[in-house]
């Protein structure tokens, strides 16, 4: 429990169980949660690419160890998969991706927000019309002050919390996705380790 | 029963609109057992040069009213929310360093509203029997909710009059849009905030609408009367002498 | 900023807010989109003990405001350990100035924008026009009001006040053809052209929501991502930041994000919140090379120790532009300045003066709604009364104060009251009476003008 709990509405409530808020509330903000293990993982985000017709895909730096075997999962079901820093300093290149895949530096489960820093990229989680993210079991915290408490002493020169696609409304109030960053942003939580995919 | 005296400071709003009001307002407190005295001599609270900003203004125009009422005992009654807020809340402040400063604490603290005087007695309305054929809603005046937070209290009177339904407005606390020197400084704006009160009005089937400051009535009365509204805007007091209280 | 190059539009309250009565898609708008904010405000901290975090929100911003320098100070220090470059700017032109240079510098041709209020208060797109720079405003909304040569009508909101079709025609003329009358479709052709404006851009400026002084970082909060977009693409990042933005510590932000989002927007979060400390290092596979602050003082540090010193606590949420029941009937406009509302009537006479803005606190009924609704518990009601009081000098109010102190002599004695009742009611009786034309009081022509005479029957 926190600190700012009961006082705050982006804190997890006394006794509140962190994945289940976590999932209702990246469904509030119209995100979609998964699960998986090690195991299933490269499987899983290879579906989630086919569904939305992915054919250029970049992933970042911080899925680590994890990265190679999702490339050639990628690769080995036809999808062009490269690493998002290679590719960042063409234009080009930024422009033709439609899905990145990132890991996280931590989740927070009370606000269904995810938090990325320099490795993903600045412009890693929101550069492509798709966004898939790999959440670690063990970074996802209860809320925004643990959250922020523990990013404090990273020393990150960049680090951002994004909650659901991006968004507008600002014509007549009418609410539509995607007005930058990416129309869809799919959240997968690992129940172990990304290099053990 | 004997009755008890108790002072009645009617407001300049009403001396200048309201007659039938402050007779509606003695009526009602004799009903429910008081004597009311009105204070003689005294004008106004000061309110209107306060909110415009010439306190020099209103301390001179309230300091008569606050000697007067100075000369006086026990609870001071005031048929009108926001000459309450001003006194009980603003005096303080407008005497702030006077010569007069002790005696405008003291003062501020005998003032109460109209409603919140008769409701400590309200069971003594049943025995008048009070009905009244109409379906009423009840509008807050913005300053006794948000500085006096008296919002029950008139609600509750109007629960006794037989015959009246009360209905909750959508928009119950949102300003009528008089606010003084503001209603002939933009009286386009004032009037347009009216119709978004009275448009709300009508739609929840509202043909009688209650408030308790003199300033509100006045604002959304005169616009509905200009517009052929016919929705009649009464003070609480006028509601419950109509029902037959203290007849 | 000179007063002629930045006038406020119209002659006063009374001409804007005549001019904004009279258009009826304004008049539904404001209502629908600032009810469904409060609702979903008032939702958001159903069940939190919102008193308690407002209370923490008004702590927070009163001890930071208290000790601003010393906060400031820990804040530049912060900013240039991660090798942001400080810029202090004390006005408006100066930090024009700044910002024109930094451009010039990097040789930027294009620069593109994160709504700010602060680069709206000190007019800085047409500045940078001047010099030759193409400038692309990337919120959607302020894409459009950009496109329109207008100006945004909300803190949080800025086209509030325009209908899709008005949309459609300005996104229209920029595609050179006739575009679809459907939100998603002109969402998404607006999209398209921000994009290639991201990717070819040279410099990105936003504002500050805040700047965390412990770690030196600016935090920037969108919805649509723009913020971020802005920061990451282009070489050069600046960030202009109002001096009072400063938040001493990560603990600070964990209660003031979910305040601004849910009063702001009735959100938890906002989509997007960058944490940003500094530009590219080395290793980092994106960001900008270059990245300045330039903090603005604009009439702000005047403020310090007086008697206004809480309206640099707002963190502008715009909650109060929508509680407020006369910026429900007239929007932004009206205010004739970038802030408007309740804020905006405290700011505007504050930051450009009493002969500018010093009538904008009497554009208010004193309801004070926007105290109950204000996220840091600052007493707008209160700063509206005191600025009435300091904006007597004005000679609109000369005359009024004389007709007051005229009205004191009379009330302050029991013959002048009785007498001027008297004429009061006779006044009243005579105007029910004689025709419309012969009713020319001034304060019975104004009260007229729309509303019966009070009175009738005895009852007000
Ligand atoms: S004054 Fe308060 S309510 Fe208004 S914008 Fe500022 S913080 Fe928000």
């Amino acid at each position: 429990m926190t600190r700012l709990s009961g006082v705050s509405p982006a804190e997890l409530r006394p006794g509140e169980d962190a994945i289940e808020r976590f999932e209702r509330e990246l469904g509030a903000v119209q995100a979609t949660f998964a699960r998986s293990t090690p195991e299933t993982l490269a499987r899983r985000i290879v579906e989630a690419l086919r569904e939305v017709g992915a054919r250029h895909v970049g992933l970042t730096a911080d899925l680590g160890g994890g990265r190679r075997a999702l490339v050639e999962a990628l690769r080995a079901a036809d999808i062009e998969a490269v690493h998002y820093e290679a590719a960042a300093p063409s234009r080009d290149a930024l422009r033709a991706m439609d899905a990145t895949v990132t890991g996280c530096v931590a989740a927070v489960a009370a606000t269904g927000s995810i938090i990325t820093g320099e490795r993903a990229g600045r412009a890693g989680a929101l550069i492509a019309p798709t966004h898939l993210c790999v959440v670690e079991r063990e970074r996802l915290l209860d809320g925004l002050s643990q959250a922020l408490r523990v990013i404090a002493g990273s020393g990150s020169s960049m680090l951002a919390l994004q909650s659901g696609p991006s968004r507008t409304a600002d014509i007549e109030k009418t609410l539509i996705m995607g007005m930058h960053g990416p129309k869809a942003a799919h959240v997968v939580l690992l129940d172990g380790r990304l290099d053990e995919a | 029963m004997m009755s008890e005296p108790i002072v009645c400071f009617p407001t300049c709003l009403v001396d200048l609109v309201g007659r039938r009001l402050a007779d509606d307002v003695n009526t009602v407190l004799g009903a429910v057992g008081f004597s009311p005295i009105v204070a003689s001599g005294a004008t106004c609270c000061g309110q209107p040069a306060f909110n415009a900003g010439h306190h020099a203004q209103a301390r001179r125009v309230a300091r008569r009213t606050l000697r007067r009422l100075g000369d006086t005992e026990g609870p001071i009654v005031v048929p009108s929310g926001s000459c309450t807020a001003m006194m009980r809340r603003h005096w303080v402040e407008l005497f702030h360093g006077d010569r007069d400063e002790i005696l405008a604490a003291a003062v501020a603290k005998r003032v109460r509203e109209f409603s919140e005087v008769v409701d400590e007695r309200r069971r003594r309305l049943s025995a008048f029997e009070p009905r009244l054929n109409a379906v009423a809603g009840y509008h807050d005046s913005c300053h006794m909710l948000r500085e006096l937070g008296i919002i029950d209290q008139p609600r509750r009177l109007l629960g006794y009059v037989d015959g009246l339904e009360v209905r909750p407005l959508a928009s119950g606390e949102r300003c009528c849009g008089f606010g003084g020197a503001f209603s002939l400084r933009y009286p386009e704006v004032s009037v347009a905030m009216a119709d978004d009160k009275l448009a709300d009005v009508r739609e929840s089937g509202v043909d009688l609408l209650v408030s308790s400051d003199p300033g509100c009535l006045m604002q959304l009365g005169s616009r509905a009367d200009r517009r052929g509204d016919p929705l009649r805007v009464l003070h609480v007091a006028s509601v419950l002498a109509e029902a037959g209280v203290g007849r | 900023m000179s007063r002629s190059d930045d006038p406020l539009v119209g002659t006063g309250f009374r001409d804007r807010s005549r001019a904004q009565l009279g258009q009826p898609f304004l008049r539904q708008a404001i209502p629908r989109a600032t009810d469904h904010t409060i609702a979903a405000l008032h939702d958001r901290f159903a069940d939190v003990d919102v008193a308690a975090l407002r209370e923490r929100g008004r702590r927070i911003r009163a001890e930071t405001i208290r000790d601003l320098d010393a906060h400031l100070e820990t804040l530049v220090a912060a900013f240039e350990r991660n090798g942001i470059t400080v810029h202090r700017a004390a006005d408006a032109e100066a930090a024009r100035g700044r910002i024109r240079s930094i451009c010039s510098a990097a040789g930027a041709r294009r620069v593109v924008k994160v709504k700010s209020m602060a680069t709206e208060e000190i007019r800085l797109n047409p500045a940078l026009a001047a010099d030759g720079l193409e400038v692309v405003e990337t919120d959607l909304g302020e894409y459009v009001v950009h496109l329109d040569d207008d100006r945004p009508s909300h803190i949080i909101a800025p086209i509030i006040h325009k209908t899709r079709q008005e949309v459609r025609q300005s996104l229209s003329r920029v595609a050179g053809r006739e575009l679809p009358d459907d939100t998603a479709e002109l969402t998404g052709f607006a999209r398209g052209q921000l994009r290639d404006a991201f990717l070819s851009a040279d410099v990105g400026i936003s504002g500050a929501n805040f700047g965390v002084a412990e770690s030196g970082t600016v935090v920037l909060l969108t919805n649509e991502g723009n913020g971020r977009m802005c920061t990451s693409l282009p070489r050069v990042h600046i960030a202009l930041m109002g001096i009072e933005r400063v938040l001493p510590t990560l603990d600070d932000l964990a209660v003031m994000l979910p305040l601004l989002a849910g009063s702001g927007t009735g959100q938890l979060l906002t989509s997007y919140v960058s944490m940003i400390s500094g530009p590219r290092r080395e290793g980092e596979p994106d960001g900008p090379e270059e990245m300045h602050v330039v903090l603005l003082d604009n009439g702000r540090r005047a403020l310090l120790g007086g008697p206004f010193e809480e309206a640099l606590h707002c963190i502008r949420c715009g909650a109060c532009q929508n509680v407020c029941p006369v910026y429900r009937q007239v929007g932004g406009h009206a205010y004739g300045w970038v802030y408007g509302g309740p804020i905006g009537a405290v700011l505007t006479p504050l930051f450009r003066g009493f002969d500018d803005g010093g009538e904008l606190p009497q554009a208010s009924t004193l309801c004070g709604a926007c105290d109950d609704i204000c996220p840091v518990k600052i007493p707008l009601h209160d700063l509206l009364l005191k600025l009435r009081r300091v904006g007597g000098g004005r000679a609109a109010t000369r005359r009024e104060r004389a007709a007051a102190t005229f009205w004191a002599f009379l009330w302050s004695s029991g013959v002048g009251y009785r007498a001027s009742i008297a004429v009061g009611r006779l006044g009243l009786t005579l105007a029910r009476v004689l025709p419309a034309r012969l009713r020319r009081g001034p304060v019975l022509a104004r009260w007229a003008a729309g509303r019966g005479l009070p009175g009738r029957g005895g009852r007000p």
